[in-house]
C-alpha cells in the first residue's frame, strides 16, 4: 500500500490525518498569523473564473498585492 | 461549500472567501438578506441579488463592512453544473459540530467533488486532495459508496491501480461509467495519466459551454450597469 506521506508528503499527510476540526482550528490560527500581518481578506482576482469582472471593485491594494507585510529576513 | 469546506475535508488550509450553497425560496432569502444586513454586506459585481439570477445558476458576490469581518468576501449559489438540485445537496449534507456549540452544514463530498469540475486550474488539484484525503483516511475499511467515489473520482493514478488491485470486480463494474478503470485495473500508469488528463479536458469544456449564455447575460448586465452609471 502507498502511504500518505509516500505521495504527499509529510506534511500534507499530517493534515489529512486531522478530524475536520482539528483542521478547523489549525486554519483559525492560521487566519490569526495572517491578519495580524496585515493580510487582506479579498481574494486574489480568479481570471479562470466565469464570474470575474475586471471591472468589480476591489478593496484590494493598489499595486495588487495581497497586504502581507515582510516583517523579517535572513536566517533564523 | 467552498474553501471552507475544503478545508474541513483536509484539501486546503486556509481559505479568505467564503461560498454559500442556499435555497433560492423567499423565507430563505429573506432570512440571508438579514444576516448579510448585520455583515454591512454589499453585492459588488453583477447580478443583483434576485432569485431570478439565482435560479438560472450565477453566483452573487458580496463584501462585508462589519468591523470584525471587514473586506470579506462572500458568494452565494443555489445551482451549479453537474450538481443535483438544492433540495437533493441538503438531504445529503454533512454537519459538523464544533465546541461551543456551532455547527457546520457541509455539501457532501460526491456533491462537493462535482461541484468542483469547473474550467478552472485551481479546482482539479483540489479535487485530487478532497478524494485522496477521504481514501487514506478509510480505505482501511470502506463502506460500498466509499468505494464507488473512489473508483468515480479518484484522480491520483496511484491510488487508482492501488484501489483496482484491491477490488478487481467493483473496478470491472464501474468501468462501464468511467472507462480509464480499465487502464487501472491493467496497471498501465501512462495511459491512466493520458485518460485522466482527456476527462478533466473533457469536463472544462463542458463548464465552458455551460457558462457561455450564463456570461453573455453578464456582460449585458455589466453594460446595462454601465450606462446607468
Amino acid at each position: 500500500m502507498i502511504s500518505a506521506e509516500e505521495l504527499v508528503g509529510e506534511e500534507q499527510a499530517e493534515w489529512y490525518s486531522m478530524t475536520p476540526m482539528e483542521r478547523w482550528r489549525e486554519s483559525s490560527k492560521l487566519w490569526e498569523v495572517y491578519l495580524s500581518m496585515g493580510g487582506s481578506l479579498d481574494p486574489e482576482p480568479d481570471t479562470q473564473s466565469p464570474f470575474f469582472d475586471p471591472e468589480a471593485p476591489s478593496s484590494r491594494p493598489v499595486d495588487g498585492r495581497s497586504g502581507l507585510r515582510v516583517v523579517r529576513r535572513g536566517g533564523v | 461549500m467552498g474553501g471552507q469546506a475544503c478545508v474541513l475535508y483536509g484539501a486546503a488550509e486556509f481559505s479568505r472567501d467564503m461560498d454559500l450553497a442556499i435555497l433560492a425560496s423567499p423565507a430563505n432569502l429573506s432570512r440571508l438578506r438579514a444576516v448579510l444586513t448585520e455583515l454591512r454586506a454589499e453585492v459588488i459585481a453583477v447580478p443583483a441579488f434576485e432569485s431570478k439570477y439565482l435560479r438560472k445558476g450565477h453566483a452573487v458576490h458580496f463584501r462585508c463592512h462589519a468591523p470584525e469581518v471587514n473586506g470579506l468576501r462572500i458568494d452565494v449559489m443555489t445551482k451549479m453544473r453537474g450538481v443535483d438540485p438544492f433540495s437533493k445537496l441538503w438531504q445529503r449534507r454533512v454537519t459538523l459540530r464544533a465546541e461551543g456549540g456551532s455547527s457546520y452544514e457541509l455539501m457532501s463530498l460526491p456533491d462537493l467533488v462535482r461541484a468542483k469540475k469547473t474550467q478552472r486550474d485551481k479546482d482539479w488539484p483540489m479535487i485530487r486532495r478532497l478524494v485522496e484525503a477521504d481514501y487514506f483516511k478509510y480505505r482501511g475499511r470502506p463502506m460500498p459508496q466509499q468505494l464507488q467515489l473512489w473508483f468515480l473520482e479518484l484522480r491520483t493514478p496511484e491510488l487508482l491501480i492501488e484501489l483496482a488491485s484491491k477490488h478487481p470486480a467493483v473496478c470491472r463494474r464501474l468501468a462501464k461509467r468511467r472507462p480509464l478503470l480499465k487502464f487501472a485495473a491493467s496497471n498501465n500508469s501512462s495511459g491512466l495519466i493520458d485518460a485522466l488528463s482527456e476527462e478533466e479536458e473533457a469536463e472544462r469544456l463542458a463548464d465552458r459551454n455551460y457558462w457561455s449564455p450564463l456570461k453573455a447575460e453578464l456582460e449585458q448586465l455589466r453594460h446595462a450597469r454601465l450606462r446607468r452609471g
